[in-house]
């Protein structure tokens, strides 16, 4: 608690700082008249609207917010988001979008995009295996859609979409370096420029980080359950989680006219392994991903009378490459010897590899010449080319029992040829048509239908409706009732894996789906006051899960075996307390039932709390604060393990801006009162991680930005 | 700072043969003139003049007048002729030392540059969100200053001696005030610098007499020509108003509407209280096939937390259209509102205080609404009205609050 109070008298030093500047209250008044309240003057002095393609339950973060809140990954930005927390994968620590508790271990059912264009890896059907974090300082808005988006979005948008919108030249207008160090030897540094070049509006943002990650304790690891089966001692747990990389991002964003190019480049060299790739603590492998993102988008608001069009073409190349994985390390059992054949000296080591890449073409238009009728049509294509899978390793399966490939158990080629590949390069094409209506049939109330049909050259055809009625209840009350479907592709390792029995392909899978019906009502009752309440039903079906073979020697295959459905409730409230002053707050609850088992679904929490004030306490100067609670999380059937624990962290985030000098600080302390927070394990890690997985605890981060 | 002198002309006056000794001065003005300005292009740029005023360079040195006062009478005279504006640039010892060391260019080109050290901001020391308005106004005054205009943040406790002081030293003869604070700034600083106002709202007219005030409120004019385009029905507008902040806004009103075929009911309200009255009144009557109320900025009568939810919820019962002076109302619930476009602000600003600079003194004093504005729709509340949008009509739209 001694360092606890230094904390805080720490920061008090630092928020008392501009005590001795008078408040400025002078002008606020004829301000706030003229352009509103603070929440406007954003949009007033030059940023943009939401886009909203159709009525949903959604959540925008600005880039004042993400400034605000001190966040310094996206993750803090998503756990902000009511029905949204962020949990994470027992395999290799990754993030994990548990939206209204749809929980996954690979959580494929969230889509994520950037600038509208989905950047789901085919692979896992996820966003990567080595995601690495978003860098924050070139993010314009977040849009955080709740609820199933097929009939617009296409795959995945199961339980959530995900709309990463970043900067043009005009939301960063001029220049801005900025630098971050912070715990964990985190360090960042990037620049941005937004301005004209020639005709060209411009902007291009670099960014460098790297850090150690955090070194959170694993207790317990997959290979001290084999220590103590075969008596070796050998684990490395307990011990840190690795969770370091390094990071370099690029984007440009080029626009004139009708026309807008955009390119980003993201490498994640020394990504670490977090947990391990086999759940076993492995701190030498190093991991290297590099994404490069590219579109060309023209779009002609008036195309014709009553026609707005847009044109789109984007690419997407995913290269996930590593030096050799130590799955289990040197000494461990296994791999198993072959009779009269070697140990392994190296332990048990694997390299997998793949690269990928993505086309896609996509054409919409916006036609409002019929009375009282809004019409949105579009088609695509989409391919997906896993064109290159490598693999190298010393093991092989014989049953669910790992052995040695060779006598003298060393590293192997694996190829289709010699029957050892994993995974051999897929290719999917897509096509796709939606059209979707907005039709206001009467005074206050309009109904949108909306249909997306997508054929895919492996699965097959998916057909997703949706259909939304909002009628304006009241001056002040606006009502929402909203019905969907939504499915995910099953991803490549999930259709085509072999000689891997943990987790066999099955190519005969269909895809996931989930139909959802949504209440949701925005209430302001005050002029300072705004409310909201979601409410939802939902059942997947289909849902693809590795079960056991009829002979489970044999192992687990990929099936669309389970079932689920869930409700739940979020509560919104937005509460101006004054000009300065601002609280904010979000209470979910939800209850899943696995319906295989008839058991709560577990893992996602029941009930989720946060609460955030801004308060902009002296000019220049603002504090915010935040309150997370993470509640009531239970374990899925067939884990008798505990509940785990809830847990709140509370953060602190100090900014001055010091005005036209150009300079702004940031001091943030994340998880203040350092509690032991966790997030749970399932599936085979429950049992290798048993201690759950651990969350950041105190950390500190200190900030500049420079504008000239 | 070349950008600022490219369609300057400099022109230089030469005393007549009377004494031939090599003067220094004359050839800095030669130098100069032929630096800045091609002289075969001159008719050219005349013919421009005759678009937009014309700024001429005069460049002189008392001590070459054969008459004290001389040059003072032939500026005077140049003065006078239409479209010419005239900047009268005496030249010192200084830039003679300058001009033979070789480096004379530039300080030169500095005096020149009309706005380089002639214009200063003075704005409130404030935090975000409403520091970046004022960012944003300052970008467009330098825009259309064509040079970085000298900004001071202010507050209660700024130092207008020193403050004082520090303009004089950079040759400021124009203070463009932004806000409340900086506008008390300039009040300290004894009339010695020309004033302009921006970004308040309203300024009581006795204190805009000798200086001019943009006004924050959007004109009249505009907010009554968007009403006809958005709801042509409407034929009346009703506005409840403070005198004292708003009469100088409701004699425009009036001029406008009656150039708009509007027939304007305007009820003066002194106090809350009879403000509440008269909302209720006026809402109870309205006649929604043609008329229209207008929320205009007054801090009196619109009260956000009583009058603004009853004209909100009575509107939307009775499908009244509401429009506002006032951005933050469009959210709310209002049908549209005109907002400032700041940068557009900023050069006008700009252009009233190059104005003050001019030898006539050419700009207006008092307040004058402003005429830089965005617009702003709640699609829902004109859904609601039966107001369907096109999509073309919507592109015109600066922003819309779709209610989704």
């Amino acid at each position: 608690m001694l360092q606890l109070s230094r904390y805080v008298a720490l920061f008090a030093a630092f928020a008392l700082l501009p005590v001795a500047a008078s408040a400025q209250g002078l002008d606020d008044a004829d301000l706030a008249l003229a352009y509103g309240d603070h929440e406007f003057v954003s949009i007033a002095t030059g940023g943009r609207t939401p886009i909203t393609k159709a009525p949903a339950v959604a959540s925008v973060i600005t880039a004042e917010d993400i400034k605000a809140l001190g966040a310094t990954d996206l993750d803090q930005v998503l756990e902000t988001v009511p029905g949204l927390h962020v949990s994470r994968n027992g395999n290799q620590w990754l993030p994990l979008y548990s939206v209204r508790g749809i929980h996954t271990q690979y959580n494929p059912e969230v889509l994520v995009m950037i600038n509208g264009i989905p950047i789901t890896s085919g692979f896992t059907g996820d966003r990567g295996r080595m995601w690495g974090d978003f860098p924050l300082e070139n993010i314009a808005r977040i849009e955080v859609i709740r609820g199933p988006g097929s009939a617009l979005y296409g795959a995945e948008a199961v339980s959530g979409v995900i709309n990463i919108i970043t900067k043009h030249a005009a939301d960063i207008d001029g220049g801005e370096f900025g630098v971050r160090a912070g715990s964990y030897r985190t360090y960042n540094v990037w620049a941005q420029h937004g301005g004209k070049w020639g005709d060209l509006d411009a902007a291009v943002y670099l960014h460098l980080g790297r850090t150690d990650g955090f070194d959170g304790n694993i207790e317990a690891d997959a290979q001290t359950g084999l220590d103590r089966a075969f008596g070796t001692s050998v684990s490395r747990a307990p011990g840190p989680l690795n969770t370091g990389y390094d990071a370099i991002d690029l984007r440009v964003d080029l626009a004139r006219d009708k026309w807008r190019l955009r390119a980003g480049y993201k490498g994640r060299p020394d990504y670490l392994t977090g947990t391990g790739v086999a759940d076993a603590l492995d701190p030498d492998t190093r991991m290297d991903a590099r994404n490069i993102n590219a579109d060309l988008t023209w779009r002609d608001a008036q195309f014709r009378r009553d026609w707005d069009v847009t044109a789109q073409a984007s690419y997407l190349h995913i290269a996930e490459a590593n030096t050799d994985i130590t799955l289990f390390p040197a000494g461990s059992a296994l791999p198993l010897a072959l009779p009269g054949g070697a140990v392994s000296s190296i332990g048990m080591v694997g390299r997998p590899q793949h690269w990928e890449r993505q086309a896609r073409l996509d054409f919409s238009a916006l036609y409002s010449g019929f009375e009282r009728h809004k019409l949105r049509l579009g088609a695509g294509y989409f391919r997906d080319d896993l064109y290159k899978v490598t693999e190298s390793k010393n093991f092989t399966f014989v049953g669910l029992a790992p052995f040695c490939i060779n006598l003298d158990c060393s590293m192997v080629e694996a190829s289709a040829a010699n029957g050892l590949a994993f995974l051999t390069p897929h290719q999917r094409d897509s096509r796709y048509l939606y059209a979707q209506d907005e039709w206001s049939f009467a005074p206050d109330w309009a109904l949108t239908a909306g249909v997306r049909h997508d054929r895919y050259s492996d699965f097959g055809a998916t057909t997703n409706p949706r259909l939304a009625l909002v009628w304006d209840t009241a001056y002040n009350l606006t009502s929402k009732l909203m019905l969907g479907r939504a499915f995910r592709a099953p991803s490549f390792v999930e259709l085509y894996t072999v000689n891997n029995p943990v987790a066999l392909g099955n190519a005969d899978l269909k895809p996931e789906t989930i139909d959802m019906l949504e209440l949701a009502f925005a209430w302001q009752p005050r002029a300072k006051l705004k409310t909201g309440l979601n409410l939802f039903h939902y059942r997947m079906d289909d849902v693809i899960r590795f079960v056991p073979n009829a002979d489970p020697t044999t192992g687990n295959t990929a099936r669309n075996a389970g079932k689920q459905h869930g409700s739940g409730l979020e509560l919104e409230l937005n509460w101006d307390v004054a000009s300065n002053l601002r609280l904010a707050g979000n209470y979910a609850f939800q209850r899943s039932v696995d319906e295989n088992t008839d058991q709560d679904a577990g893992l996602a929490p029941h009930h989720q709390v946060h609460l955030r004030a801004d308060w902009r306490y002296a000019p220049g100067w603002a504090l915010n604060g935040q309150v997370n609670w993470v509640a009531d999380r239970e374990r899925p059937a067939g884990d008798s393990r505990p509940p785990i624990d809830d847990y709140a962290t509370f953060d602190l985030t100090l900014r001055a801006d010091r005005g036209r000098s150009g300079w702004e600080a940031a001091f943030s302390v994340r998880n203040l009162f350092d509690a032991d927070a966790r997030e749970p394990t399932t599936g085979a890690s429950a049992s290798n991680l048993p201690n759950d997985l651990p969350l950041p605890g105190r950390s500190l981060y200190l900030e500049f930005r420079y504008r000239p | 700072m070349n950008s600022t002198v490219d369609k300057t002309l400099a022109m230089t006056y030469r005393q007549p043969p009377v004494s031939r000794h090599f003067s220094p001065f004359r050839l800095a003005a030669l130098i100069l003139a032929a630096l800045l300005g091609n002289v075969a292009a001159m008719p050219l740029q005349c013919a421009r003049a005759a678009i937009e005023p014309t700024t001429l360079a005069v460049l002189y040195a008392e001590g070459d007048e054969a008459d004290a006062g001389q040059f003072s009478e032939i500026i005077h005279a140049i003065e006078g002729m239409p479209s010419v504006r005239v900047l009268p640039i005496r030249l010192t010892l200084g830039d003679m030392m300058l001009a033979e060391a070789g480096g004379m260019r530039w300080p030169l080109a500095n005096k020149l540059a009309l706005n380089e050290g002639a214009i200063a901001v003075v704005y409130p020391e404030i935090g975000e969100p409403y520091r970046s308005v004022f960012g944003k106004i300052i970008e467009g005054i330098e825009a259309r200053a064509r040079a970085p205009v000298t900004s001071y943040a202010v507050t209660a406790g700024t130092d207008a001696d020193a403050l004082r002081a520090t303009l004089k030293s950079k040759d400021v003869r124009v203070v463009i005030a932004l806000g409340r604070q900086g506008m008390r700034t300039a009040d300290a600083l004894n009339r010695e610098f020309g004033v302009v106002v921006g970004g308040v709202m309203a300024v009581p007219e006795e204190e805009a007499r000798n200086r001019a005030v943009i006004s924050l409120s959007p004109d009249p004019a505009l907010l009554f020509a968007r009403l006809r385009s958005l709801a042509s029905q409407v034929k009346r507008v009703h506005v409840i108003y403070d005198p004292h902040q708003n009469n100088w806004l409701l004699r425009l009103a009036r001029d406008a509407a009656r150039e708009q075929g509007l027939e304007l009911l305007a009820y003066e309200a002194r106090d809350l209280k009879t403000a509440a009255r008269l909302y209720q009144d006026v809402l109870a009557r309205a006649e929604v096939e043609r008329d229209a109320l207008w929320l205009p900025q007054d801090a009196t009568t619109v009260d956000e937390a009583t009058i603004l939810p009853l004209v909100l919820r009575e509107s939307w019962d009775r499908r009244l259209p509401v429009f506002s002076s006032s951005f933050g109302h469009v959210r709310r619930g209002v049908l549209f509102s005109l907002y400032p476009d700041n940068l557009g602000l900023g050069r006008n600003l700009a252009g009233t205080a190059l104005g003050l600079l001019g030898p006539n003194d050419a700009a207006g004093r008092g307040v004058v609404p402003l005429k830089d504005v965005q617009l702003a729709v709640n699609l829902r509340t004109a859904r609601h009205l039966g107001l369907n949008f096109t999509n073309r009509q919507q592109q015109g739209f600066d922003l819309v609050f779709s209610g989704q």
